[in-house]
């Protein structure tokens, strides 16, 4: 069947099998910034923000979520301009593999949105239900607690102060890698 | 079998390398002192002070970084979009922990809408050939005794048979349609009823190829392995000496990599097999696929995008045959991800093991020996089983490289349970459980103070370490040239404050501290290769092409500040493609600890390479003489007159100049005999509740010496994430099995990783030393943290509360057991 979302500010008719979850569907639509790493609902990497609560869409009903208004972490900040968490993250070493990172900083954006001053417990309390293997959590606590710093000093919103569905990254804003995005970079034979 | 797959060209199975004949070594003699100089040729490039260097140990930005915090980076999944023909693949699996199939109903599943094919061991497409998952070196020291798909099933997990449909969903229903019959047999979950004659008998000789040393397939024996040095025999008997002996044992853990295994294959326009697979050796995989699809090597591409984690599970071969075969057969390109479920019962795990320790000390506190035996359990197959095993000794013991006699031995036994491989830390970290916490025990005994008598036995610089190469096969002699030990200590003393622990107010709380050492290697001592090219660009910017394979460590990033440090330029001059076989210079892969000392080592030398040209070009354009000449901040400049000329300048005179032109190119290759130990010194921080056993560990404290590290920020974050892996091996059950040997667990809600919130403060400390064989003086740092806290944590309950755990996980029920017994 046929639902209609409005993916970070933009409305989209996207087809969703009635097993499908809203995760596999957001990722058919294009949204790979959306992961997954579990079975369903288990590893928080694929958390959104499904009417401004923080969700994973992986646990989620594609159908159950008709006519919500969901935001990924690229609606957060792009390559070039980086929310203050995602600066943060890259400041503070805090991405290794980076698999469970777009559900984490999603995660870490709404515990700032709700207190803009957490304790290093709180900190961890927010990301308890987000699995991380490389980092041991370490830099990650770090790394929100130094984004809450800079937020509070710059007096920016945990949305960035940007309007809801700022463009998600361009493909060719990508950076100078050669195979990590995109096409695979000439060597590829499509 | 083509010649292009057998590389050996015989047509059969490689002689295997497994070897490791049991051998005593006499103590030092003046002639291998002078085959293990202390002296090493080193560039004086290599050794630059602090303020020398522009790129390496800066904390610069991870490359990939901005991709992965918005998302826009690509794992192997993330490409399904670019194949609108793509079809999704599931296994079936055996539900049974041993017998034989005796038929397989695919009728049902084949008719289901969306069904391509269903593939079953006879299939045409599926290869019939044997071999090892293992994805090591070759000739391969693991056993072939696999199939791709298999009839004669030896766990709840092995694949039987395997479905391509249009969607994963319509895949995953038609696997649950296949219906299997089999002819169970009795099966043997314990590793210790395996070993008895009268087990169930999981593989006949002739179902083996490529055997291990000291394989008995009657006991369930798949390799054992010995090593001497000295004459521990006697030194256990001597009249003046405690003997005292503990044993061990570790669980089954999981890589839990987040990004579960995921392989996408197709063939393209011109015939050859394309695979964009989640893995950590690109190489070792065409090669195994070469050998199994009797496709020549030539014809076979894998490339590895962003990786999601592989921490070992992704150095074995677990997925790609399967979308492989099915693209075969169906000549769509297929996607293959595991589900979660999968990765905790028919990817690959830790081996569990039960290891003894023993040791003659005197009453002095000398060390006269040490004894360790493992018994390691291999489960269903028998890869990495022999080598795992042979590092439970190889890491551990040669940090007491003071000790005389030392004895080592390992068991490894098959069982109907899932199957193990290689993961972090690669039997160290049951190894260093052993010694560590056997080494507290003995101190305690003998009222010696637990550090003092640790240094006393310890390596130093200058040492000659013939215990890692006592078992032939991984490790070898090597001489010490960095060892950072001492200062590591002094520093993870004082962060954990080991000489001022206040008792908690409450009587019934007790607090401790306890700690652990630990050694690793740097790749694979003579059992490594790396290779990296350069080439200019008419701007003065580079492509970096090396076949080192970044899983998530940022080792792309250290590629490129290695290669910037020697270029004279800025990292971001330098575009970095790695890890695609058709395209970067081979490698063995990661794994090892070996990326940043092996590939990084090719990157430098290709740097240099390229760098002598351009100081060519530089000397012509100044007219000086090219050993004036040095490269920096983006230019070729002369000491000797000031003038400089930018690299763009030179990029473009080489690529248009008028008389003549050169692409400036660089390539570098690198293989050593080195294996040089990183160091760890790991420190824990406990309270323990003596009425329940409830424990609140406050921190954990780990230095490590990893030589120069070439990206202190990225480094410690290897520090922090294999040290909560650790605190994991400490606390966690991992994936417990029922009594037919099918893991209890199925999702992250049912397997215990230390969340955020169980998960103690961290403390990395970098202890820097300076190792001459590794580039910039760097060594390894990713695995050694792996070790530590499983012994450590044991050793601060004991020094808490006087018990002592020996059976991981420490857990509050344990304690308290413990102190009823008293």
């Amino acid at each position: 069947m046929d639902i209609e979302l409005t993916i970070n500010g933009e409305t989209a008719t996207v087809e969703a099998g009635p097993e499908q979850d809203l995760a596999t569907v957001l990722r058919q639509h294009g949204h790979i910034d959306v992961k997954c790493g579990c079975d369903g609902g288990t590893c928080g990497a694929s958390k959104v923000f499904v009417d401004g609560e923080v969700r994973m869409a992986c646990g989620v009903a594609a159908t159950e979520a008709e006519g919500s208004e969901i935001r990924t972490v690229a609606s957060l900040g792009t390559q070039d301009d980086l929310h203050p968490v995602q600066q943060a993250f890259v400041d503070n070493f805090a991405v290794q593999c980076g698999f469970c990172i777009p559900g984490m900083i999603v995660q870490a954006t709404a515990l700032l949105d709700e207190n803009p001053d957490p304790t290093e417990r709180e900190v961890r309390e927010a990301l308890d239900d987000n699995v991380c293997r490389c980092t041991g959590y370490q830099k990650p606590v770090e790394a929100v607690l130094d984004a809450a710093g800079r937020m509070r000093e710059e007096g920016v919103a945990a949305d960035g102060g940007r309007p809801v569905g700022g463009e998600p990254a361009d493909d060719t804003a990508m950076g100078k890698s050669a195979d990590a995005g995109g096409c695979c970079g000439g060597g590829c034979d499509e | 079998m083509s010649d292009d797959a057998d590389p050996r060209g015989d047509g059969d199975a490689p002689e295997t390398d497994g070897g490791t004949a049991s051998q005593s070594d006499a103590a030092e003699d003046p002639a291998e002192l002078e085959q293990y100089p202390f002296e090493w040729d080193e560039p004086a490039n290599n050794d630059l002070a602090p303020g020398e260097r522009d790129s390496v140990s800066q904390r610069a930005e991870k490359y990939d970084d901005r991709k992965l915090v918005t998302g826009q980076a690509k794992y192997t999944a993330d490409y399904e979009a670019r194949y609108p023909d793509l079809a999704y693949a599931a296994v079936v699996r055996s539900e049974i922990p041993h017998g034989r199939v005796t038929d397989i109903d695919a009728s049902a599943a084949e008719a289901m809408d969306g069904v391509e094919v269903v593939l079953t061991p006879d299939s045409e497409a599926v290869p019939d050939a044997k071999y090892t998952s293992a994805g090591q070196s070759y000739p391969e020291p693991s056993p072939w005794d696999m199939h791709v798909l298999t009839e004669h099933v030896r766990y709840v997990g092995d694949p039987v048979a395997a479905v391509a449909a249009e969607d994963a969903e319509t895949a995953r229903a038609a696997a649950d349609a296949v219906e299997v019959r089999y002819e169970e047999y009795d099966y043997v979950t314990d590793p210790e009823a395996a070993f008895d004659a009268d087990a169930p008998q999981l593989f006949a000789d002739e179902e083996v190829e490529n055997e291990i040393v000291g394989h008995d397939y009657d006991r369930n024996r798949m390799a054992n392995i010995e090593g001497e040095l000295g004459d521990p025999e006697s030194a256990f008997e001597g009249d003046d000496v405690h003997v005292h002996e503990t044993e061990w044992e570790t669980i089954r853990q999981s890589h839990a990599n987040v990004e579960k295994h995921t392989s996408l294959a197709y063939r393209n326009e011109d015939d050859r097999h394309v695979l964009v697979t989640s893995t950590q050796v690109p190489n070792h995989t065409r090669r195994q696929l070469a050998h199994l699809f009797d496709i020549p090597i030539r014809d076979i591409r894998v490339k590895k995008p962003r990786v999601g984690g592989g921490f070992g599970g992704k150095q074995a071969m677990v997925v790609e045959p399967i979308p492989l075969a099915l693209s075969l057969a169906t000549d769509r390109p297929v996607l293959y991800e595991a589900t979660r479920e999968e990765e905790f019962y028919a990817m690959r795990s830790r081996h569990p093991m039960k290891v003894k320790a023993k040791t003659a000390v005197t009453e002095d506190g000398d060390i006269e020996a040490i004894d360790i035996y493992a018994l390691s359990n291999t489960g269903a197959y028998g890869s990495h089983g022999m080598t795992v095993a042979g590092n439970v000794g190889s890491k551990p013991l040669p940090l007491y490289s003071k000790v005389p006699n030392v004895h080592f031995e390992a068991d490894i036994v098959h069982t109907n349970t899932p199957q193990t491989g290689a993961m972090r830390g690669y039997g160290a970290p049951q190894g260093t459980l052993a010694l560590e916490g056997h080494l507290d025990e003995v101190a305690r005994d003998l009222g010696l103070d637990p550090v003092e008598f640790r240094q006393r036995h310890y390596m130093e610089v200058g040492d000659l370490d013939e215990i890692a190469g006592m078992m032939g096969g991984e490790g070898a002699k090597r001489r010490i040239r960095s060892c950072g030990l001492d200062e590591c200590i002094e520093r993870g003393k004082e962060a954990i404050g080991w000489d001022d622990i206040e008792q908690p107010d409450e009587d019934h709380l007790h607090r401790g501290v306890g700690m652990a050492l630990s050694a690793q290697g740097t790749g694979v001592a003579g059992d490594e290769l790396g290779a990296a090219q350069l080439m200019m660009n008419e701007d003065g910017s580079f492509h970096l092409q090396v076949g080192g394979v970044d899983i998530g460590t940022g080792a792309d990033t250290a590629f490129l500040q290695i290669a910037a440090e020697v270029l004279g330029c800025d990292e971001d001059q330098i575009v970095v493609r790695s890890s695609d076989t058709d395209v970067t210079p081979f490698d063995y892969g990661a794994y090892a600890s070996s990326t940043t000392y092996i590939s990084g080592m090719a990157v430098k030398k290709a740097a240099e390479d390229a760098k002598a040209r351009i100081l060519e070009w530089g000397a012509k354009m100044l007219d000086e003489p090219a050993a004036d000449l040095d490269t920096g901040d983006g230019a070729v400049y002369s000491e000797a007159t000031g003038e400089s000329v930018t690299l763009e300048d030179i990029g473009y005179e080489a690529a248009y100049g008028d008389e003549e032109r050169e692409h400036i190119l660089g390539k570098g290759t690198h293989c050593t005999e080195e294996s040089p130990p990183p160091f760890a010194a790991q420190f824990v921080d406990v309270t323990v509740d003596e009425e329940t056993g409830e424990f609140d560990v406050h921190e954990l404290v780990v230095a490590v010496d990893c030589g120069v590290a070439i990206n202190p920020g990225m480094a410690e974050g290897q520090v922090e994430g294999a040290n909560h892996m650790s605190y994991e091996l400490a606390v966690s059950e991992g994936i417990t099995l029922d009594e037919r040997g099918r893991a209890e667990v199925s999702d992250f809600d049912e397997y215990h990783l230390p969340s955020a919130t169980e998960t103690p403060p961290i403390e990395s400390i970098l202890v820097e030393t300076h190792e001459p064989t590794g580039p910039f003086g760097a060594k390894s740092v990713a695995e050694v943290p792996t070790n530590t806290v499983p012994p450590a944590l044991s050793n601060a309950v004991r020094d808490a509360v006087g018990v002592r755990i020996r059976e991981m996980p420490i857990t509050a029920e344990k304690i308290r057991a413990k102190l009823d017994e008293r």
